[in-house]
């Protein structure tokens, strides 16, 4: 019947449809131009086509001459004749091809006598239904472009059709077409589709015309077997996997995107040569080697990036995640000491004081007392998630810590351009007593660390600065107002500034230091340095500076117990402090656990030393005692001896006789 | 020194007077302590540098908490140690908060506690708004009343309340170590349309707890002179006045008078030496142009700190709670 190739064309331009029909059939009168079959037919139009008005229906009814009748057997057209209805057509029972172009006909009827229609073309006319064509079952092309047909129906007995135009009307949906297996034309463009589904079933298509929607995703076409030509032109197309289905598509071999915003995306070209390897033309455009082959170079790196930022991503949620898991438990931390702080104050006073009003938290069920406290905040900390509880982040120079946990990765063996690379140091959350004892390890470690910050770590006195004193160089401090009361105090910067005076400090919280401000430091502290060198007694000197240097060995040897070279080469570093100025040195700070720690350690021998002294005492009272009793005793004790003497020598005789046998006695 | 009144005291008492068991104590400790630096140099130097640091003073630099205020001598050489060593920070004309001067006493003693730091600012501030800020010899004189006399003011504390409350003043008061200034005071409404109490009253007390107790107490006749010009006063009032009473601060020797409190020589040429010296240590980088320090908070220029001082005798904003009558 008819083969047909059929190019079709935008509906925009003047139809020129062309068919290529059988060698039976000759050709139609569609290949004429418009103004020859105008011409043809308003000159036949009053000789053989007569549309007589019947006075029983409203439809005319046509009647042709018997000449026209066997020359044009076939075919019928009625173009541009001003038909608002379909008239009767009568006698024309064989009749093929059917044309009722540029009229107003607003509805299909009185052609189902036609049962041999093959093409019926209703091309603009006002057709606002698809109906009447159920005894059509020959219908191999059916055109009914530029109408206003808003939903497509019955169709269901035209199982041959082969072309169906519904170009320039006003569908929303693409349905009941299922059955049309032999279609192999489909044109809906300048519809009002928003998506394309619902393709199934139709075996045969291989041309589909979208160009002109709305369309915003497109599913199904993986199910037509035979589709080589897909045009989406002109359509709402923004990402590639909303038309995702077209990959799996194998026969599809040319399409068109343009108009659409994805065509406007960088990742256009190649995302879509990438995923549709079967494609040889693009937006009515050859595909080349080349473009495919930079196709997949840059696809694969844009896969690259994609991973890499969401790697990325998930790097800094979990960041995120943990430093909030920190600082909240900081928080419940810093809770806790206020209340246990509290309770003590409570325990001394009379007068009731309520925790919530103290520490100001949110926790409105704080309760009283200390036993429920401490489970209550247990089931808090409980109940978080699963989270590390401490952070520990390298980014270029600056070595990031949070959380107390973080502070034993600096036992970690860090390699030396990593660690010789670290200028900044950064500690939150954690609190500054903990950060005094890895201080030696952070000098030996990172040995370039010139910049301190610390945020969240509860410095709380001007004494805590001394323990900085001991790293080797400190260029910048950075001591953040949040969770740090020591800033409120006026004087803690010249402090800072007099105690470090030995690194040359450049730069606090980053506001430059001037000649001006050292001098100003020396001024207020000066003495206080002169004090604790020059007036401390020589053993306390010793014993301090002793104790200091002590301290770093021991946390030395905790470290790096096993590697006695290393130990040496430290233990020479310790003992010079590097520029310090020694006056300063006295100015020690120790934790106050390690404070509590040696006062306990003294009570023992507090108390050996006083049962001592007392029993000094004791043994010098008594001999004071044995002393004052032996003056008042003397005088007379001294006048018995002389008595005693005299009486004893009064005869001189009866002594010299007693003399010589005491001698003699003796002997 | 063999004067009669030392010879008539049994060996005990006369020893506990003196504390000389406490300093033996102590010395036989450090000791004990330092045994291996001490033996370098033989026990006879140590007894001799210890006892020659517990004359001059500076036995208690950096010393626990327990030491500094186990004998009067110790605390007035803590308070002198103090005044020597942060005299600058005063004379700079520094307001400071009471949170920062409890940092500067744990810069000489680290385990310092904080009550007696409260204590001392809430004389200076009567009570009101902790959190003010106070110049360095108002704190430094309510400072030594709190700290040197300490037990003595918590039976003040006791007795004030009792006498506020109408109770009788002549029972005897134990009072516990902290109980007397953490109780309620009254409100003024309770305590009637008169503040404080009579002052008369007040120093019979007083004498009474001088006489009963023998840890040291002020003069009576500098606290009656204290107490001369006014009917009726409050705790508070009575501390200040306690505190800026010129013969009470000589009297304890620690500290110099109020006008000649920014003044030391000596140490001020020490200390001009030391910012010399650390001029000349400076790398070149650090000479800059002379701009103000950019730290942010008021300086105050020398002629003002001076001024300051010697205003010092002028009185300050702060109300003195005195009721004189008509």
């Amino acid at each position: 019947m008819i083969p047909g190739k059929y190019r079709s064309v935008s509906g925009r331009a003047a139809n020129n449809v062309e068919f290529k029909l059988n060698k039976d059939t000759s050709s139609f009168p569609g290949r004429l131009s418009q103004h020859d079959l105008e011409r043809n037919y308003s000159s036949r139009q009053g000789d053989h086509i007569n549309l007589v008005s019947s006075s029983l229906s409203s439809f005319p009814i046509l009647q042709r001459s018997s000449e026209e009748k066997i020359l044009y057997s076939d075919r019928l057209s009625l173009e541009r004749q001003k038909l608002t209805v379909c008239p009767i057509i009568n006698g024309e029972d064989h009749l093929r091809l059917l044309n009722f172009q540029h009229n107003f006909i607003t509805r299909i009827q009185n052609i189902s006598n036609l049962q041999k229609l093959i093409s019926l073309d209703l091309y603009d006319n006002q057709i606002e239904e698809i109906s009447g064509l159920s005894t059509l079952r020959c219908l191999r092309v059916l055109l009914l472009g530029k109408n206003r047909i808003k939903k497509i129906s019955n169709l269901e007995n035209l199982k041959s059709l082969d072309v169906l135009d519904l170009h320039g009307n006003q569908i929303t949906k693409i349905e009941n077409i299922n059955h049309l297996c032999e279609l192999r034309v489909l044109n809906l463009a300048r519809n009002f589709l928003s998506h394309v589904d619902n393709l199934n079933g139709l075996d045969s298509l291989t041309e589909l015309n979208l160009r002109h929607n709305q369309i915003t995703f497109v599913r199904d076409v993986d199910n037509l077997p035979c589709l080589q030509h897909l045009f989406l032109s002109f359509n709402n197309i923004s990402s590639f996997d909303s038309v995702s289905c077209l990959a799996d598509s194998s026969s599809l071999s040319d399409i068109t995107f343009d108009g659409n915003p994805i065509a406007q995306e960088s990742w256009y070209k190649h995302t879509v040569l990438q995923n549709m390897m079967q494609l040889r033309q693009l937006d009515m455009k050859r595909i080349t080697e080349e473009e495919r082959r930079m196709a997949s170079v840059l696809a694969k790196k844009e896969e690259e990036k994609k991973r890499e930022s969401h790697k990325q991503s998930l790097l800094k949620e979990k960041k995120r995640l943990t430093i909030n898991n920190v600082a909240r438990q900081w928080d419940l931390q810093q809770q806790r000491v206020a209340s246990i702080a509290t309770d003590e104050d409570r325990k001394d006073s009379d007068s009731a004081q309520d925790p919530c009003q103290i520490d100001g938290s949110t926790l409105s069920a704080f309760p009283e007392e200390t036993g429920p406290l401490d489970s209550g905040l247990n089931n808090a900390l409980q109940g978080l998630s699963v989270v590390d509880t401490y952070l520990v982040e390298v980014d270029g120079d600056t070595l990031s810590l949070y959380g107390s946990g973080a502070l034993e990765s600096l036992d970690r063996n860090w390699s030396v351009q990593t660690a010789g690379m670290i200028t900044t140091v950064s500690f939150t959350f954690i609190e500054f007593d903990e950060i005094v004892h890895v201080l030696p390890k952070l000098k030996i470690k990172f040995p370039n660390s010139l910049h301190l910050k610390f945020k969240e770590t509860n410095l709380v006195m001007l004494q805590q600065f001394n323990a900085l004193a001991q790293l080797r160089r400190i260029d910048q401090l950075t001591i953040d107002p949040q969770g740090n009361p020591v800033v409120n105090f006026t004087l803690w910067k010249y402090y800072v500034l007099f105690r470090l005076s030995h690194f040359s400090m450049q730069k606090i919280n980053g506001t430059e230091v001037t000649q001006n401000d050292m001098i100003m430091a020396e001024r207020l502290f000066g003495i206080l340095a002169h004090v604790a060198s020059s007036e401390l007694p020589q053993y306390r000197l010793i014993s301090i500076l002793g104790d200091a240097r002590k301290k770093q060995f021991r946390y030395l040897l905790e470290s790096k117990g096993k590697k006695p070279g290393i130990i040496n080469e430290e233990n020479n570093d310790s003992k010079r402090p590097v520029g310090e100025n020694t006056n300063r040195a006295t100015l020690n700070y120790t934790t106050r656990e390690f404070y509590n720690e040696k006062l306990e350690e003294i009570k023992e021998k507090k108390k050996f030393c006083k049962t001592y002294i007392e029993d000094l005492v004791k043994e010098a009272t008594e001999i004071n005692m044995k002393n004052e009793a032996l003056q008042k005793l003397w005088p007379q004790m001294f006048i018995e001896l002389v008595r005693d003497a005299v009486i004893e020598i009064r005869n001189k005789n009866s002594y010299m006789k007693l003399c010589l046998q005491q001698i003699t006695d003796q002997k | 020194m063999l004067s009669p009144e030392r010879l008539a005291l049994p060996d005990y008492e006369y020893l506990a007077q003196r504390h000389v068991l406490t300093y033996m104590e102590d010395a036989v400790c450090q000791l004990l302590e330092n045994r291996e630096d001490i033996s370098q140099y033989g026990i006879a130097r140590f007894f001799t540098e210890y006892f020659n640091s517990v004359c001059q003073g500076t036995h208690i630099l950096f010393r626990e908490f327990s030491f500094v205020q186990a004998t009067p001598h110790n605390r007035v050489s803590f308070l002198r140690a103090f005044w020597r060593c942060f005299r600058t920070v005063g004379k700079n004309g520094d307001l400071l908060t009471m949170k920062e001067y409890h940092c500067l006493l744990q810069l000489l003693c680290p385990d310092f506690p904080l009550e007696l730091t409260q204590k001392a600012a809430r004389i200076v501030l009567m009570d009101d708004a902790v959190d003010c800020l106070m110049s360095f010899s108002d704190f430094l004189f309510a400072f030594q009343i709190q700290f040197y006399y300490s037990e003595f003011l918590d039976s003040v504390a006791a007795i004030y309340e009792d006498l506020l409350s109408g109770k009788n003043p002549n029972t005897v008061i134990v009072p516990t170590s902290s109980s007397g200034q953490h109780r309620q005071r009254p409100a003024l409404g309770e305590a009637g349309m008169l503040e404080g109490v009579e002052a008369s009253l007040f120093y019979q007390c007083l004498e009474n707890l001088c006489d009963r107790h023998k840890y040291s107490c002020p003069p009576p006749a500098l606290v009656k002179e204290a107490l001369s010009n006014v009917q009726r006063l409050t705790f508070y009032g009575f501390l200040m006045a306690l505190s800026k009473h010129h013969g009470i601060n000589q009297a304890l020797g620690a500290l110099p008078d109020k006008g000649d409190l920014m003044i030391d020589p000596a140490m001020d040429e020490e200390l001009e030496r030391l910012v010399v010296r650390s001029k000349l240590h400076r790398t070149p980088w650090q000479h800059r142009a002379k701009e103000p320090g950019a730290f942010g908070f008021q300086r105050r220029e020398k002629q003002e700190a001076l001024e300051r001082v010697s205003s010092a005798s002028v009185p300050t904003p702060y109300h003195y709670r005195w009721e004189p009558r008509e």
